[in-house]
């Protein structure tokens, strides 16, 4: 059964005078308890399509479902995000900013404490609760905002690049360290990146998207066992895929 | 530390001396300049009355902060939350901001007399310009990906911007209040010596007219104390406010 | 449209517009606030009569005087705490501490001293504005990236050149701020000055309209003072911008 399904998205923008198609035609489903990933040249539009799934903006045409049910606003105890840049709440610890979204729904604070804690303990990061943003480094600032993204336990996570402002040995430990996260919980991923090796390595399937206006050109199923090590990385079948993937992209790219 | 302290003070008694031997030789009038021991005679034989003016002077400025921050404050909120308000209105209040706002002072004076209103008001308008600004800024600075953040978690508009936009303004709002606040205490200050019943500033000013002059550096001395006071106190602020933001920026 | 014009137009049409509708409406007393036409052509009369001629151009020649005066002493002061860090560690805190002070406050002493003619006034300008050009100075000379100079040495620029081709366009525009930021101040000082005690000038014409209740004539002037200093300000911004715009693109190069 689909947790989330999109069907005929198209998205276009205002710029000035010109009308920008960002997405045309974007139709796929994701099943319950996948990682799917999103790959696609810069400005193709993935994060515009992230931002519709996510009920921040809406569609021109077209419509995105979650459960069944149609997407127009943020629904946060469906949805949870995670962006690029970790937005943490500066002068609020690692805890509080765990629990701000309950605070917000007026969980009362035994609760939510304990819920959080046992977030953190998740993200590996429960002796740095009572820290500040910016006592962590990235790395760690991006897994509080992955418990914060969990806290009020929603089906579905929407990831926006959520690696890429980290050095490369971060960013494949934070990979490894997410599929962990990610067995354990059970939630439905839905992640968007650059880094075709990041989305191969972490997903059960591909969506490639073609140059602006966006269109899904590719859906790849991604059959490695699970749990996956990284050296799969280095293997003679991920080269393979990397290879194809990257040949879809550039022969529908610029 | 303590010895460049030492240091300090022992510099700033050989000045007092020197400036007292100055004017006591003869080298420079006591009309113009006011020995140490000028100053000190002035403080004993009028004090009382110098408190009292200081009392009306410092209720005017007081009176005059909380208003000039409420309404710079509020008013900063409101016009920069949003972009195209924010856009057509700050470059409006930096334009008022240029004239020279103490010749309103006469039409205040003729409008609201010359008593404590027209000071209270003349301070107020004179510190809200640079905290409405100030605030405008710090609003429009915060990062779209923190409202984007807010929506995502399911924050209603006014919860976006009491418990997420404000807090990340604020280094910005304080450093308008400390411009702003300046400006409130000269500007009561210095209206009080143009046309006043009473203050710190009329003192002054009467005194000045009767070449007392150890009462007008006596007046001088204390005028400073305020306006060094409300430094000091701003500096505290700013330094609670913003101890989390020099971290983060020291990064970034 | 920009903006930023649509806003002044705006504020503009309902400062005149409500005024002119209190007038007509008769909302407020007349001696309050005397009708708009009236204090416009007050306004024009002022420009063709020979006595508020003289006192403005008084006042501004006081303002030019100690503009004049107080923007190369303090530039070059600046200049100097900048390349001389060992001066700049000695007098900043004095610095700071003068700036922390309101220099409006120090009038009376300056009468005292000075009297009330034509120096006390321009002194009274040149502390304003003094300070305010030095600290952008010092910054402007801190601003420069040091790994410039450096190249300009490496390719061999001589120190005539070092300064001209690098560190001016460099400082030019934080120099250019503080001089706009001066001149308010200084404008400032010599109006309150004016208006405190002096014989002659704008500031002391527009006081004594206060003291003795002739409204139109004060609203007027208020009116024509501000619409002065705007435009200086305006004028003062747009070499700003153009300046900041050209080295920027010449610095591309």
């Amino acid at each position: 059964m689909p947790v989330i399904e999109v069907t005929g998205l198209a998205k276009d923008f205002r710029s000035g005078r010109a009308a920008v198609h960002a997405l045309r035609d974007v139709t796929f489903a994701v099943d319950e308890g996948r990682f799917v990933t999103l790959v696609g040249p810069s400005g193709c539009g993935k994060s515009t399509l992230l931002a519709i799934m996510a009920g921040l903006i809406a569609p021109t045409r077209g419509e995105a479902r979650i459960e069944g049910a149609p997407i127009t606003a943020p629904m946060p105890a469906k949805i949870g995000m995670v962006f690029q840049d970790p937005t943490l709440l500066p002068w609020k610890s690692a805890l509080a900013n765990v629990e701000f979204p309950l605070a917000l729904r007026h969980v009362d604070p035994a609760t939510r404490r304990k819920r959080c804690m046992e977030l953190l303990d998740l993200v590996g990061l429960s002796e740095f609760a009572d820290h500040y943003p910016h006592e962590l480094s990235g790395g760690m600032r991006q897994r509080v905002a992955i418990a914060r993204g969990l806290a009020q336990d929603p089906r579905l996570i929407l990831m926006d690049e959520p690696f890429a402002a980290l050095d490369e040995q971060m960013r494949t430990r934070m990979g490894h360290d997410l599929l962990d996260i990610w067995e354990k919980t059970g939630k439905t991923i839905f992640f968007i990146t650059h880094s075709l090796t990041e989305a191969i390595y972490l997903s059960d399937t591909v969506l490639v998207m073609s140059a602006r206006p966006g269109r899904i050109i590719a859906t790849l199923a991604i059959d490695f066992p699970r749990p996956r090590e990284l050296d799969i990385i280095g293997s003679e079948n991920f080269g393979r895929i990397r290879n194809r993937i990257w040949h879809l992209i550039s022969e529908r790219g610029e | 530390m303590k010895a460049r302290h030492i240091r300090i003070m022992l510099i700033a008694a050989a000045l007092l001396v020197l400036w007292e031997l100055i004017v006591r030789s003869g080298l420079v009038s006591p009309i113009i300049v006011a020995a140490p021991s000028d100053v000190l005679l002035a403080a004993k034989k009028d004090g009382a009355v110098f408190l009292r003016a200081l009392l009306i002077t410092v209720t005017e400025i007081g009176v005059a902060i909380v208003i000039a921050w409420t309404l710079g404050i509020v008013f900063g909120l409101i016009v920069g939350s949003s972009y195209l308000v924010a856009a057509a209105t700050a470059p409006v209040l930096s334009s008022i901001f240029a004239i020279p706002l103490i010749i309103l002072y006469p039409l205040l004076m003729a409008w609201l007399g010359v008593g404590p209103l027209s000071k209270v008001v003349f301070g107020v308008l004179a510190g809200f310009f640079p905290i409405a600004l100030n605030t405008i800024d710090g609003v429009r600075a915060v990062d779209r990906g923190y409202v984007n953040f807010a929506r995502s978690i399911g924050a209603t508009r006014l919860e976006t911007n009491a418990l997420i936009v404000f807090p990340l303004a604020l280094p910005a709002i304080v450093s308008g209040l400390r411009v702003g606040t300046g400006l409130v205490v000269i500007g009561v200050i210095v209206t009080e010596m143009l046309a006043s019943l009473g203050g710190l500033g009329y003192v002054i000013s009467y005194h000045r007219s009767l070449f007392d002059t150890g009462h007008v550096y006596f007046g001088m001395a204390l005028a400073l104390l305020i306006a060094l006071g409300v430094n000091i106190a701003l500096t505290r602020l700013d330094r609670r406010i913003g101890h989390w933001r020099l971290q983060q920026q020291g990064e970034s | 449209m920009s903006a930023a014009l649509a806003g002044h137009l705006i504020f503009a049409a309902l400062l005149f517009g409500g005024w002119e509708l209190a007038g007509r409406l008769a909302l407020v007393d007349a001696s309050f606030l005397p009708p708009l036409p009236q204090v416009g052509a007050i306004l024009w009369g002022f420009l063709h009569h020979d006595a508020f001629i003289g006192d403005l151009v008084l006042t501004a020649t006081e303002v030019a005087v100690a503009f004049l005066i107080a923007a190369p002493l303090a530039i070059s002061s600046g200049f100097l705490l900048g390349e001389r860090l060992h001066l700049a560690a000695t007098f900043n805190p004095v610095v700071h501490l003068v700036l922390a002070v309101p220099q409006s406050i120090f009038l009376p002493v300056f009468i005292l001293a000075f009297g009330i003619g034509f120096l006390e006034k321009v002194l009274f300008g040149i502390t304003h504005a003094y300070f305010i050009i030095l600290v952008n100075s010092f910054a402007a000379v801190r601003s420069i990236p040091p790994a410039l100079v450096a190249a300009a040495r490496v390719f061999g620029a001589t120190r005539a050149q070092v300064y001209t081709r690098i560190y001016l366009p460099a400082m030019l525009p934080l120099i250019l701020t503080g001089l706009r930021l001066g001149m308010i101040l200084c404008i400032i000082g010599v109006l309150l000055a004016e208006m405190y005690a002096s014989r002659r000038g704008i500031g002391r014409l527009i006081f004594s309209w206060g003291e003795s209740y002739q409204i139109p004539e004060l609203i007027a002037g208020i009116l024509l003072v501000s619409i002065l200093t705007i435009a200086v300000n305006e004028a003062m911004r747009l070499i700003e911008l153009r300046v900041g715009r050209f080295y920027r693109n010449a610095a591309g190069n």
